[in-house]
């Protein structure tokens, strides 16, 4: 059997404004229970890839402390585990805070585990990919690298700044990777999603050293595309990008729609987190609670609709919250009304009883602020 | 040197009050409280009172509760020098030996505690509800010296007979156990959470094993042989909520009971002191749909909710669809209540289905259990 290593890379993360602002993007709170990274890292454990390191960009505290031993995903302890993949030397350094000179780093992981395939994917994009069928796809078609991509309709409007790519109509090959400007409507966007053949994976970490330090895998990927047969695997099941603080309000709210959710929770592809042994979720006598997603821990006594409410949190007896999304141990006082906001962890909404965000522009609480 | 006290669950019953609940699982395995099962609540107080060696002893349908108890890394027993060891009834060189009483059980696993060569050792059954600090227990034990310690809850007379009772002297000082009295002296009820002084346990349990005529059971035959040679026992009495759930009504009440924000087990650990860890099931977030409408009630991770739900507690998976209603209910995990389907003060077993159009237990006398035997 082929071994397979993975790299979650955090390095493609985008700003969420407020919300990373003392964090990654892979550890911002996702549906009230998981973090934004669980689900990739999900996807590796699904997939039977038992050995993990995740490339830390920046900011690590909250990531440390989600991951912790990383036993909560499931990847075999004895053979396998999550390495956190880090290097204080260039966090500070932008250019230089790249994902191929943390690869090259911490070489010691893809050597010391010898694998015949390497898969590199961010966290930022959800889905639910087998990996195990990426590899084969890969493995059958004899390419040095293969992209997993998706062919969308709504470039123009969403995926900006992803990458798109074009192939040859005879080849299938890729002959373009760019960034995607919203020009046009169709696209065959790039899921950031690459499957390297070991052997290719050395090259292409020795070449990066020779072109540009400050090149990453996306810009040494687009350099190679003449010399190396680039393919692509296209990815059909549900897919977004959380590339925007608006997409991470939008993507969180879909999930309140049964059609969407149903599409990523499967029975047979769970999807792990770390447990906070809370109790289940407590409803008052004047709990009104309807078109929301609720976490453990929660006691709710007032009206929540279309929203979703994160571990721990107390609606107080009369309070209204609308269209947000809180975060785990927020408390919202009795009497209050949200709309379109979204309320960071720890954070209290004691004696501004009235706070309406957006819809284009929810209303952001800093995490611990009493408002 | 030895471990100062080491905790032995008696988890070996099959609760048969708690009928087809029990057909494939002990009675701590259980579900309770949503995401509970009944044992998370004595080892959860282990691992709060700082006791890091749990012995569970299983006997009847052990296979699951060994399997969800593990190596104890739900309530975090798993670190260097500590362990929750299964200990189910074995074959040894002189044959197969079930546990014949509560007494024969530890008796058996006497070679389980010299490993550990404890000072004192903690019996606790797997089937109560509450939350306690054993080590205040322990102090308490060791202050006054005593061999035996008994936990003692203070009921109202007219429960006492249903109960074990200490007659106690002024200064906490057992001079006599009565089961179950029908005119008792005290109210003062045994717990079933013993402390003993390690030597004097080993003692009386190997003496009791060569008596013919014994139950081998810790209140019929241990207690009053300590108290007949003067040992030095004693009551500690606790304040708290406790619930042994060992009926249908007992088990749906002590959920309801958790909907009163009155009550003091303190569930949503207010305090920050004294969680109550379990299996954290893997399952999607809880959903509630357009049409859901709740109100006082508990619902775990993985539920989904398009009708109404009051004064209930909903495991994880739980689904109720459009136009259900659930009233009073404690539901089990994977309990489909379908479209329009009527639940009332009722508990659920595990992935029964009630389907459109039923209506369970409209009149509300009594709890009605539904299973799929009954169904």
């Amino acid at each position: 059997m082929a071994k397979v290593i993975g790299y979650v890379n955090l390095h493609s993360d985008v700003s969420l404004k407020g919300l990373t602002e003392r964090r990654p993007l892979a550890s911002v709170s996702f549906l009230g229970r998981y973090g934004i990274i669980d689900l990739v890292l999900s996807n590796f454990s699904n997939s039977n890839i038992d050995n993990v390191g995740v490339l830390i960009k920046e900011k690590p505290r909250s990531l440390f402390k989600h991951m912790a031993n990383g036993n909560a995903w499931n990847f075999n302890s004895k053979n396998g585990g999550v390495q956190l993949l880090y290097d204080e030397k260039y966090a500070g350094n932008g250019m230089y805070n790249n994902d191929i000179n943390n690869i090259i780093e911490n070489i010691a992981f893809f050597e010391t585990n010898k694998p015949d395939y390497v898969v590199v994917a961010p966290a930022h994009i959800i889905n639910t990919m087998d990996f195990s069928e990426l590899v084969e796809a890969h493995a059958a078609s004899g390419n040095a690298v293969t992209i997993a991509t998706q062919k969308v309709k709504n470039a123009d409007e969403k995926w900006i700044g992803c990458d798109y790519v074009k192939l040859d109509s005879d080849t299938k090959l890729v002959t373009q990777l760019e960034t995607n400007m919203g020009n046009a409507k169709n696209r065959m966007i790039s899921l950031e999603t690459y499957v390297f053949s070991a052997k290719a994976f050395a090259t292409f970490l020795k070449n990066a050293e020779k072109v540009s330090p400050f090149y990453s895998i996306r810009d040494m990927l687009a350099y190679s595309l003449d010399e190396r047969r680039i393919g692509i695997y296209e990815y059909k099941g549900y897919v977004r990008c959380i590339n925007n603080y608006h997409a991470y309000f939008d993507v969180c709210l879909e999930f309140l729609n049964y059609e969407v959710s149903t599409q990523v929770f499967h029975t047979n592809w769970p999807i792990f987190t770390n447990t906070n042994d809370t109790p289940p979720t407590k409803y008052k006598e004047h709990a009104s609670v309807r078109d929301s997603m609720i976490a453990n821990g929660a006691v709710v006594n007032g009206t929540v609709e279309h929203s979703i409410i994160g571990r721990d949190v107390i609606v107080g007896e009369g309070a209204v919250i609308k269209n947000s999304i809180i975060f785990s141990g927020s408390v919202i006082d009795p009497g209050s009304v949200l709309e379109n906001v979204i309320m960071d962890k720890h954070a209290r909404v004691k004696n501004m009883k009235n706070l309406k965000g957006e819809v284009k522009e929810p209303l952001f609480i800093k995490e611990g602020d009493v408002v | 040197m030895g471990k100062e006290l080491v905790a032995m669950i008696l988890a070996g019953g099959r609760g048969s009050r708690l009928k087809e609940l029990t057909a494939k699982v002990a009675k701590p395995a259980v579900h309770f409280g949503g995401k509970y099962r009944i044992i998370d609540f004595p080892l959860s107080n282990c691992a709060n009172s700082g006791i890091d060696v749990v012995g569970v002893l299983t006997q009847y349908e052990s296979v699951l509760l060994g399997e969800y108890v593990g190596a104890g890394t739900k309530w975090g027993l798993d670190g260097n020098n500590s362990l929750a060891a299964i200990l189910p009834a074995r074959e040894g060189a002189d044959g197969a030996n079930w546990y014949a009483g509560t007494a024969d059980a530890i008796r058996q696993n006497i070679d389980f505690l010299d490993q550990y060569d404890p000072e004192y050792v903690l019996i606790l059954s797997g089937d109560h509800i509450y939350k306690m600090d054993y080590a205040e227990m322990l102090a308490a034990h060791k202050e006054k010296n005593a061999d035996l310690t008994v936990a003692v809850l203070n009921v109202s007379l007219k429960e006492a007979s249903r109960f074990g009772i200490m007659n106690t002297n002024e200064d906490g000082s057992i001079y006599e156990f009565e089961e179950k009295p029908e005119k008792p002296k005290s109210t003062l009820a045994s717990m079933g959470i013993y402390i003993f002084t390690y030597k004097e346990l080993r003692k009386y349990l190997l003496a009791d094993a060569k008596k013919a005529d014994s139950k081998h059971d810790f209140g019929m035959n241990i207690i009053p042989d300590m108290l007949a040679d003067n040992k030095r026992l004693y009551a500690y009495e606790f304040k708290g909520y406790w619930k042994d759930v060992g009926t249908v009504e007992s088990l749906w009440q002590a959920n309801m009971d958790l909907l009163d924000d009155k009550n003091t087990l303190d569930l949503y650990n207010t305090k920050k002191d004294w969680k109550i860890y379990g299996e954290d099931t893997l399952a999607k977030p809880q959903v509630l749909g357009v049409d859901a409408e709740i109100s006082n009630s508990l619902v775990n991770q993985g539920c989904t909710v398009d009708g109404s739900v009051t004064g209930s507690v909903l495991s994880a998976n739980v689904f109720v669809g459009k136009g259900a209603k659930v009233v009073d209910s404690v539901l089990l995990p994977g309990v489909l209540v379908e479209e329009g389907a009527e639940v009332y003060k009722a508990i659920v077993d595990e992935n029964v289905t009630i389907k459109a159009g039923t209506k369970i237990n409209e009149e509300q006398k009594d709890v009605a259990l539904i299973s799929n035997n009954s169904l």
